[in-house]
């Protein structure tokens, strides 16, 4: 990952971190100012809904008041106090309850029997069961209730008020059911009340609204909370709709005349408009995050772009000189830190052309002179005989005159093969001046090593030093070579390996694929010509200094054999190594581009050339 | 000229003498107006009605039986002059007198078979002379004769378009058909002219209805169901009169049958008779009387009031909800959350209320009934297709003879004619109670209570006789105002 890159996204990943950090930032405030507003919402409702329940009950209190305090009232339970007929009173309760518009009203007798009922009046002589549980004081207040009526229970409103006699009290109980509390609510929008009915016979309802069973699951673990801790209590109820028709409901326990709470008072506030508010808010957040990440990442763009380019020319420069291209200058640019590094790049660069000036110039200077003491040493050699044999023809002539011409002959054979052993060594320098250019074509390499072979093979057999040649050749296809010059490279490897093995010996030629993609800078597989012999072998030191020019452990080598063995090679862009050990023999590994007929051996050819 | 005060207190004494005598003699003339409170669809004694006491009440105007009973339960001859019986009271002969049905034609023994046979087919039916007629069934029946003064078996003369012709004191004139009847006196009746010219029925008018709208001083008379009772008593009745009849009507609990279908077309389930048993077990009969029907009635362990039979106190009436209970719990009423549906006069403002009272006695012992209104629950065609369990039923006593009463009461019960040809075959009170007593070991019927019927009469109509069953005896009936 490029420079640029790296800084690119760590721009862009701040840039994005911090308008993230802002966008949630926004959305927290704006859902906790819902929330705020909802329990705002909430509380006033549950306010009004307190103050109408408050008013309902008195309004009941009222009336039942007004009743128990009639003349008529006082008149009749006089009367059954009496012994008057409890027959006769069974419509009383009705015609008192329609003139206060009550909805229940029961008027009782001491041991709590019914004697007429309004809301069912088919239920007198049966005693109010509630109203003999000796649990509680007898609220003055109105109270919530659950009344029977012929439809089942219904959750009331209810007052309770004696009727005073001179002998046993009378009872009232009289009121209203509870909806026309929850029909007086001015509910605002998304609000809405509702009462869980729970009677103590018959199951549960919800008053207010329509709600079916699957409503009804959702919402008993609240209310059973609610109920269970007599404290209000609240819980989100997800209604469906992906999350849109969550509705925040708050449960508040109604008490009742007993311990058993009647009844829930339920306010819903449905979420679905601060939702909608919040996702618009979210929505915009994201529009924001993703036009600031946008800007972040094009100003950091240009940005990084500046700052990275001086470094990328930087690395260029770096990467062409490492190509080995060092005429390559860096502009400054800027007085910043960037343009110190360009500065001190091209300094370096300044002094590393001028280090390799006077490497090369050293080098140049120690190969002449390696030249030189080679060509001192090479001519020192047939020039020694040469003195010799003047200085004993000098000394024939002096001496012995009649042997002169004996001696005269044999001197002169003798300076004759020196003068052309000088010639030898001359031609020897001269070609390795003169190795030409590959012309590179498919070459089957193990034809061309059978054929090396064949025209060494009087060479090898020759008594007493019969070396015995082993071929493991693994039928690799053509490789991208020029036949004369790797002819050349095997003759000079088949000549080392004789040298090597003046005493007879095995020589071993071996191909095969490298599928390891051994040449390196080359995606194709490459042939591999191994040949090893059984001779004396190298120790690691000659080993490294094997392809050096001009180096040899032999009496009459030049030491360029192996050097144009790996310049072969290397034009070829192929590698040479090898690997021996003292007194088992020695192996040479060339590895050689496979012959690649789209075209391959033409960038090669131009590569070479 | 002067008097003295012996003198005007002669004068005044001979003046009220003769207004007292002037106002108990009886006149000719007039028209007594009669207010109904349930609508009658056909006068026709065998056509089926919700209210057949309303639809009676006229049809005795007009249509004769061949008996009658008075108000002191006493046996009369009426188009029958006379009839005997053969020792095993299977073959009875009565002889007609001479009497002309309204059309002018007379009344024969051809005639009275014709309607006896559509009233009961299963008689024979035999006429040796034009005014002789001979009825044979096939078990003894002891009092044919009382039977005979049942409206069912009155003598209709039915034309083929569907008129119905009399031969009784008055003649239909005028016919709006639940709305208005209006009768006038036949002048050629057997018996003699009636006293007034007409008498006019308003049908489907409650009193208290008249009462709010003070229309009441037309009228002659009025029936009166319990809040109009209340009503005028709470009103004061100066100068009105109200006639109450002996507790007679028969308020019952009648299970329908199970294979009759409702409206739904699914065959109605049968109610476990044990749940049956504990609804009857359930009842508080003494505070439906008591209370409800503000003690013009009496709890009712039988068929028959106690007061026609004798033996009404040993049929057991008693609420007992502990065994109600129990027999409700054996019977998995509670478990399987059984409810009864139970169907009542919609147009009766009484039944509803002891409808639900039985609700909330069942509801004790553990069974749930629903009571609700229905506009038809006395026709036989109704309760086929209604869909309830039961129905309260307030039937009429329909005689004073108690095997005739329970005989002619079983068919509207729902049960079966063997029971009813045993009641008619029951020669004492004992044969009688056995045979109350099977009709209601079943408990598909459950009676309720007996009831009285009530009547209002205006002070200037006289001789309106009440039987004790509620049914009227009009024949010396004059009102006041006329010549």
């Amino acid at each position: 990952m490029s420079l640029k890159v790296k800084l690119l996204l760590l721009i862009a990943l701040s840039t994005a971190a911090c308008v993230g950090a802002v966008a949630w930032l926004i959305e927290e405030r704006a859902h906790e100012a819902f929330r705020q507003i909802e329990q705002e919402r909430t509380t006033g409702l549950v306010s009004q809904f307190q103050r109408e329940f408050t008013h309902e009950g008195e309004e009941i209190t009222r009336a039942v008041d007004t009743i128990a305090n009639s003349d008529a009232m006082l008149r009749t339970a006089i009367d059954l106090s009496n012994g008057g007929d409890y027959a006769g009173r069974v419509n009383d309760a009705a015609a008192y309850a329609a003139a206060q518009r009550l909805d229940f009203l029961d008027l009782m007798a001491p041991d709590g029997t019914i004697i007429s009922s309004a809301h069912w009046p088919a239920r007198f002589g049966y005693k109010q069961r509630w109203f003999l549980e000796p649990s509680a004081p007898r609220p003055a207040q109105a109270f919530l209730k659950h009344v029977e009526t012929p439809q089942g229970s219904v959750l009331a409103m209810l007052c309770l008020r004696p009727v005073h006699t001179h002998g046993a009290d009378f009872y009232l109980v009289g009121g209203r059911k509870l909806d026309a509390v929850l029909a007086s609510l001015a509910l605002t929008e998304g609000l809405r009340v509702s009462i869980y009915s729970a009677p103590e016979l018959g199951p549960p309802e919800i008053l207010g609204a329509s709600s079916d069973s699957a409503a009804l699951d959702k919402l008993l673990p609240l209310i059973q909370q609610a109920r269970d801790r007599r404290t209000e209590a609240s819980a989100t109820i997800d209604w469906g709709a992906g999350g849109l028709q969550e509705e925040i409901v708050h449960a508040i326990p109604l008490p009742g005349y007993s311990d058993h709470v009647p009844a829930v008072l339920l306010v819903g506030n449905s979420l679905r408009k601060e939702m909608a508010l919040e996702q618009r808010i979210r929505n915009i957040s994201l529009l924001i995050a993703i036009i600031g990440v946008s800007v972040g990442v094009i100003v950091s763009g240009i940005i990084t772009t500046r700052l990275s380019r001086p470094i990328n020319r930087l690395a260029d420069a770096a990467a062409e000189i490492g190509r080995g291209n060092w005429d390559v200058t860096v502009p400054p640019g800027s007085r910043d830190e960037i343009g110190k590094l360009a500065e001190a790049f091209n300094q370096m660069t300044r002094e590393l052309i001028a280090q390799r000036e006077r490497l090369v110039q050293s080098e140049r200077v120690a190969a002449w002179r390696e030249l030189a003491r080679r060509l001192a040493h090479e001519l020192k050699n047939p020039l020694f005989p040469l003195q010799i044999t003047v200085e004993n023809l000098l000394r024939a002539r002096e001496t012995t005159p009649e042997q002169f011409d004996e001696i005269f002959r044999e001197s002169t054979a003798t300076l004759l093969a020196e003068i052309d052993n000088l010639k030898t060594i001359i031609g020897r320098f001269s070609d390795f001046s003169k190795m030409p250019a590959p012309q590179l074509q498919a070459v089957d390499l193990d034809e061309l090593i059978r054929g090396v072979v064949h025209l060494f093979q009087g060479q090898l057999t020759r008594e007493p030093m019969r070396i015995h040649s082993e071929f493991e050749l693994g039928r690799v296809p053509p490789v991208t070579g020029d036949p004369v010059l790797l002819r050349r490279v095997i003759e000079n490897l088949v000549l080392n390996a004789i040298d090597a093995m003046p005493k007879g010996g095995t020589l071993t030629f071996r191909t095969r694929l490298d599928d390891s993609e051994g040449l390196g800078h080359l995606n194709h597989q490459a042939a591999v010509f191994e040949i090893s012999d059984t001779g004396q072998g190298l120790t690691p030191e000659e080993c490294q200094r094997l392809f050096t020019p001009y180096y040899t452990n032999k009496q009459h080598g030049t030491g360029l054999g192996l050097a144009i063995v790996q310049a072969v090679v290397s034009d070829h862009h192929g590698k040479i190594k090898v690997s021996s050990t003292k007194n088992l023999g020695t192996t040479f590994y060339i590895e050689l581009p496979l012959w690649d007929a789209a075209g391959e051996s033409n960038d090669r050819g131009t590569a070479a050339s | 000229m002067k008097l003295s005060f012996s003198q005007l207190l002669a004068i005044s004494c001979a003046l009220v003498t003769s207004f007292a005598y002037a106002s108990s003699r009886p006149r000719y003339g007039g028209t007594a107006r009669v207010l109904l409170h349930d609508r009658v669809n056909s006068l026709d004694p065998l056509a089926e009605e919700d209210h057949p006491q309303s639809r009676d009440r006229m049809a005795a105007l007009t249509f004769e039986t061949l008996t009658q009973i008075d108000s002191q339960g006493r046996l009369l001859p009426r188009l029958a002059r006379s009839w005997q019986s053969d020792p095993s009271h299977r073959v009875w002969t009565f002889r007609l007198r001479l009497a002309d049905f309204h059309d002018a034609s007379p009344v024969t023994a051809a005639d009275v078979i014709a309607s006896l046979k559509s009233a009961n087919a299963d008689w024979r039916y035999s006429a040796p002379d034009r005014q002789t007629v001979v009825i044979e069934s096939s078990s003894a029946i002891h009092h044919l004769p009382e039977m005979m003064a049942l409206e069912k078996f009155a003598v209709v003369k039915r034309g083929a378009d569907g008129t119905v012709t009399g031969s009784g004191p008055y003649r239909l004139s005028e016919w709006q058909q639940g709305e208005r009847a209006l009768f006038v006196a036949n002048e050629d009746y057997w018996g003699g002219r009636s006293y007034p010219d007409a008498i006019e029925f308003q049908m489907g008018s409650s009193l208290r209805d008249q009462l709010l709208q003070r229309q009441l001083g037309p009228y002659a008379a009025a029936e009166l169901n319990f809040d109009g009772l209340r009503s005028l008593e709470q009103g004061g009745a100066n100068g009105q009169n109200v006639a109450l009849s002996r507790p007679a009507d028969l308020l019952v609990l009648v299970f329908l049958q199970p294979d009759l279908g409702g409206r739904t077309g699914r065959a109605r389930r049968p109610i476990d008779p044990r749940v049956r048993q504990a609804l009857a077990l359930s009842l508080n009969r003494t505070a439906i009387s008591n209370v409800l029907l503000q003690r013009q009635g009496a709890p009712a362990g039988g068929l028959l009031p106690q007061w026609l039979t004798g033996y009404e106190f040993l049929l057991p009436e008693d609420q007992d909800t502990d065994a109600a209970r129990k027999l409700a719990a054996s019977a998995g009423a509670v478990t399987q959350a059984l409810t009864v549906a139970l169907a009542y006069d919609f147009s009766d403002a009484t039944a509803k209320l002891i409808a639900e009272r039985i609700a909330v006695d069942a509801r004790e012992a553990g069974i749930k009934v629903q009571p609700f209104g229905e506009n038809h629950v006395g026709t036989k065609s109704a309760q086929a297709t209604m869909n309830a369990d039961a129905v309260l039923l307030r039937l009429p006593l329909p005689s004073l003879e108690p095997s005739v009463a329970l005989a002619a009461l079983l068919p509207d019960l729902g049960l079966d004619a063997s029971t009813a040809t045993a009641a008619l075959g029951a020669g004492g009170s004992e044969e009688l109670y056995e045979v109350e007593r099977k009709a209601l070991e079943g408990f598909r019927v459950v009676a309720v209570a007996h009831v009285k019927q009530a009547l209002w009469l205006n002070s200037s109509s006289h001789n309106w006789q009440q039987l004790p069953s509620g049914a009227w005896d009009l024949d010396e009936m004059w009102v006041e105002g006329a010549r």
